[in-house]
C-alpha cells in the first residue's frame, strides 16, 4: 500500500474523497481550514465528484449539510471549536432526523479567552447531541475512522450522524506516514448509501421534523436514538472487524497499551494519548507497573470495555483535557459512573487536567500524574481534580499579568 | 531518534524547511513527523516548526523541547526573547544559524557553548536566485546534511515540496542547483540523537483562586503595544530616496502598521523600531522612491532592546 507523509487535515479530506461523498458545505476556520481548501481544489479539477458549497456560517453549513443527507446524498464537512458551537442547534435537528452524515471536528479550545490549540471542551460539549463521536490519535486513524464513521452511521441498526475528532495543530497540522486504502477496496468496505427511512422524490412526498407535542411521541423517538447509539458498539466491532480483514490495521472502542500486568493505568483521549504511551514507556524502564487505556469511541460510551479494561486495577487516573468549571474533568465522571457496579474497581480513581488550550506536558508532568496516581492506589483514595500546572508555568503566567497591567512589579 | 527544530520568521520558509526535511528522512526510510507552531503571526512574526525522524514509531507530538539540532533562518531570532530559540540546548546540541556573519563572530554571539556553524543563506538566494526570501529549500538542504541524510532523498524531497507550494519546474530547478550548493557547504554533524535527556519529576503547582482583577484575561496597561518593538522583523527594510518622492501619500495610507509618518515636506518618515519590513509601501509606491535593503547583522541591524 502507498504511504505518503500527510497532515491530519490532508488525511481527513482524504477520508472524505475516498467515501466518494456527494456533497460538502464548507466554512473555514482554523485549525480546520486546510481540509476544505483540499475538498475544493479536488471538487474543482474533477478529482471528486463531490458539489462544494460555500457557506456564510457554521449554521448555515451544518443546516445544508443536514438537508443534503435528508435527500439521500452521502454528505461530509468539518469545523472546529467557535464554529461547532455555532452550528450547535442544529446538531440536535440532525441526529433527530437520523441523517447518518459525517462532521470532522478539529479540536481547539474555545474562547473567552480566545486561543488556536487544542482541548476536548468543543467536540465534548456535543456529546448529547445525538452524534457519535470517534476521537483519533494518529494522521491514519483519522482518515481510517471516517471510512468506519460512515460505515456505522449508514447501517440501519444506528443511522445516526458521527463526528470524528483529531486535536488541532498536534494531529491537524502535523505530517507523519499514512497509507492511503485502496479505492476499489474503501467501495467493497463501504457500500453505497441506500437509507430506508430518507429521500425526496415527487412520487413519495414525506416530512421530517415534525412537531410532536406532548411527551409521549417524543420520548418515543429519543429512545430510539439511545438504542440506536447503542447499537454503535456492535455495529463498530462488526466494522472493525471487516476494516481490518481488508487493510490490516484494527481499531476497537478503546484502546490499551502496555496493560498487561499494569498494577495503574493511566485513560486518555486523542492525540495527546501518544505522548502518554511514551511516558508508560519511559516509567515501564523503571519498573513501575503503568499502563494506558485510550478512550477512542466517546458516543456511545463503551461502558463494558472500559469496565473490563480497569477492574482489579491498583489505582487509575483520568486525564482530562477539558474543564467543566464547578465539576472537573468530564470524562472522570463518566469513567467513574461505569466503574460504580464493578465488584472489582480500581482502589483509587484520580483525576488530572491538562493540556487546557495546548498547554505542552513535560515528561516530568506524566512522572508526577504516575507517582500521585501510585500514591494514591496505596492510600486507597483518589485525588483531584489536580490541574497540572508547573511553578514554571506560573512564573511566566505572572511575567504576563505584569506586561498586561493586572499585576505590579512587586507581583501582587 | 533525531529531532531538528526550525526557526524563522514568517514567510521566510522554516515551515516547508521543516517538510523537505520530514520527507527526505521519510524518502530515506525513516518514520518521520514534521510540524509546524504558527498562531495569529503575519510575515516577519517568529515562527518555529519541528522535525523527528527515527526507526522506531514516534510517540512525542509538538513542540520540541530538547533538539538535536537547530536551524536560525534569521540571526535577529536569536535577540527576541520570545523567539526562544536556544531553550532546551546544551554542548552537545548543533546551533546552525542563516547570517552574513561568519562562525567565529556568531560564537562570540551565543551564550551557551553549543556546536555553532554559520552560513550566508540569504546571501547565496539573493546571489543565485535573486529572490529576497525564498530559502525554504536551503535550509532544508543545510538540515539534511548536518544530520546525515543523502542527496537523492533530499533532492526528491525539495522537488516534491516545491511542487506542493505550486512553483513552476524552472524554478524548482534553481532552487535544486543552489541547494545542492548549500548542501556541499556544512558537513555532518555528530549528533546524540535525542539520548541523554531524563526528565525528573515535575512538582505540581496548581494555582489558587485570585481577584478577577487578576483572574480574567484582560488587559490594563494602556497602549503598550509600542513596548512590543518589531523591528526585528524585517529581513529588508524601506529606505527612502528622496528626490524620486513625489509626495502622494500612498506609502503612508498602504502601511499596515500605521508606522509611516510624513514629515511637513510631505515626505515618508518610517518608524524602523516598529516596521516589520512587510514592503508593501515599496510595493505601492508609484515612483520607485522606496526600495529594500537587507538588514545588516553585526551592530548595523535594529536589535530588539
Amino acid at each position: 500500500m502507498d504511504s505518503q507523509m500527510m497532515t491530519g487535515n490532508l488525511a481527513a479530506a482524504w477520508g472524505a474523497r475516498l467515501a466518494d461523498v456527494d456533497y460538502i458545505p464548507a466554512f473555514p476556520i482554523t485549525p480546520q481550514t486546510e481540509i476544505v481548501e483540499a475538498l475544493a481544489k479536488w471538487c474543482e479539477r474533477g478529482e471528486l465528484a463531490a458539489r462544494f458549497v460555500s457557506m456564510d456560517s457554521e449554521h448555515s453549513m451544518m443546516t445544508a449539510a443536514g438537508a443534503a443527507e435528508v435527500t439521500g446524498a452521502r454528505v461530509f464537512t468539518a469545523t472546529s471549536s467557535q464554529g461547532l458551537l455555532h452550528a450547535f442547534e442544529v446538531l440536535y435537528a440532525i441526529s433527530g432526523w437520523r441523517a447518518p452524515l459525517v462532521l470532522v471536528n478539529v479540536s481547539r479550545a474555545l474562547a473567552a479567552p480566545i486561543t488556536l490549540e487544542a482541548d476536548h471542551n468543543d467536540v465534548l460539549a456535543a456529546r448529547d447531541a445525538g452524534f457519535l463521536q470517534i476521537h483519533a490519535e494518529t494522521c491514519q486513524e483519522v482518515l481510517d475512522s471516517i471510512l468506519m464513521a460512515y460505515r456505522i452511521a449508514e447501517d440501519e441498526r444506528v443511522m445516526l450522524p458521527v463526528i470524528v475528532n483529531l486535536d488541532g495543530f498536534t494531529l491537524s497540522f502535523t505530517r507523519e506516514p499514512v497509507s492511503l486504502p485502496d479505492p476499489d477496496t474503501v467501495r467493497r468496505f463501504l457500500p453505497p448509501f441506500r437509507p430506508s427511512h430518507l429521500g425526496f422524490t415527487a412520487s413519495s412526498p414525506h416530512a421530517l421534523g415534525v412537531a410532536v407535542i406532548g411527551g409521549t411521541p417524543y420520548a418515543y423517538f429519543k429512545h430510539q436514538m439511545h438504542l440506536a447509539a447503542r447499537n454503535a458498539l456492535e455495529v463498530h466491532r462488526e466494522t472493525a472487524d471487516s476494516f481490518q480483514a481488508l487493510f490490516g490495521r484494527r481499531y476497537d472502542v478503546v484502546e490499551g497499551y502496555r496493560l498487561e500486568e499494569a498494577e495503574d493505568v493511566l485513560v486518555m483521549t486523542n492525540a495527546g494519548a501518544s505522548q502518554g504511551k511514551a511516558a508508560v514507556d519511559a516509567a515501564r524502564a523503571q519498573g513501575k507497573r503503568v499502563g494506558l487505556l485510550r478512550l477512542r469511541m466517546i458516543r456511545p460510551w463503551p461502558a463494558d470495555a472500559i469496565r473490563q479494561a480497569l477492574r482489579g486495577r491498583r489505582a487509575v487516573a483520568v486525564m482530562d483535557q477539558n474543564v467543566a468549571p464547578g465539576q472537573g474533568g468530564i470524562l472522570y465522571r463518566e469513567v467513574a459512573a461505569c466503574l460504580y457496579h464493578e465488584a472489582a474497581r480500581p482502589g483509587a480513581l484520580c483525576s488530572f487536567i491538562g493540556g487546557l488550550g495546548g498547554q505542552h506536558l513535560s515528561e516530568g508532568m506524566f512522572h508526577a500524574i504516575f507517582e500521585q496516581t501510585a500514591e494514591a492506589g496505596v492510600a486507597g483514595r483518589g485525588c483531584g481534580p489536580v490541574l497540572l500546572y508547573s511553578a514554571e508555568e506560573h512564573r511566566e503566567m505572572t511575567q504576563l499579568q505584569m506586561v498586561a497591567g493586572t499585576v505590579g512589579r512587586d507581583g501582587r | 531518534m533525531v529531532a531538528v527544530r526550525f526557526h524563522g520568521r514568517g514567510g521566510q520558509g522554516a515551515k516547508t524547511a521543516s517538510r523537505i526535511l520530514g520527507t527526505a528522512a521519510f524518502m530515506s526510510g525513516y518514520v518521520a513527523q514534521d510540524c509546524p507552531i504558527y498562531g495569529a503571526e503575519r510575515r516577519g512574526a517568529p515562527v518555529a516548526a519541528f522535525t523527528r525522524f527515527g526507526r522506531e514509531p514516534i510517540r512525542e507530538r509538538g513542540a520540541i523541547a530538547h533538539p538535536d539540532v537547530i536551524v536560525v533562518a534569521d540571526a535577529t531570532l536569536l535577540d527576541d526573547v520570545a523567539a526562544r530559540v536556544l531553550e532546551g540546548a546544551d554542548d552537545r546540541t548543533v546551533l546552525f544559524v542563516n547570517t552574513s556573519l561568519s562562525t567565529e563572530a556568531l560564537r562570540a554571539h551565543v551564550p551557551i557553548p553549543l556546536q555553532v556553524t554559520a552560513r550566508d543563506v540569504t546571501g547565496i538566494a539573493l546571489q543565485q536566485l535573486g529572490q529576497r526570501e525564498a530559502i525554504s529549500a536551503l535550509l532544508g538542504a543545510v538540515a539534511a546534511r548536518l544530520v546525515g541524510l543523502d542527496w537523492e532523498s533530499l533532492r526528491s524531497a525539495i522537488g516534491r515540496e516545491l511542487e506542493d507550494l505550486g512553483l513552476p519546474e524552472p524554478v524548482i530547478q534553481r532552487n535544486l542547483t543552489v541547494a545542492k550548493q548549500c548542501y556541499e557547504t556544512v558537513e555532518p554533524a555528530p549528533l546524540h540523537k535525542g539520548q541523554g535527556w531524563t526528565a525528573g519529576t515535575t512538582s505540581i503547582h496548581s494555582p489558587a483562586y485570585e481577584p478577577p482583577t487578576k483572574g480574567t484575561a484582560r488587559i490594563s496597561a494602556a497602549g503598550n503595544s509600542v513596548l512590543r518593538e518589531t523591528g526585528g522583523w524585517r529581513t529588508f527594510r524601506p529606505v527612502l530616496i528622496a528626490d524620486k518622492c513625489n509626495g502622494c501619500w500612498l506609502c503612508f495610507a498602504y502601511c499596515p502598521d500605521g508606522v509611516i509618518a510624513m514629515n511637513r515636506d510631505d515626505r515618508p518618515v518610517v518608524d524602523y523600531a516598529h516596521c516589520k519590513g512587510c514592503q508593501i509601501c515599496i510595493h505601492e509606491c508609484p515612483t520607485h522612491a522606496l526600495v529594500a535593503e537587507r538588514e545588516q547583522e553585526g551592530g548595523v541591524a535594529w536589535t530588539a532592546k
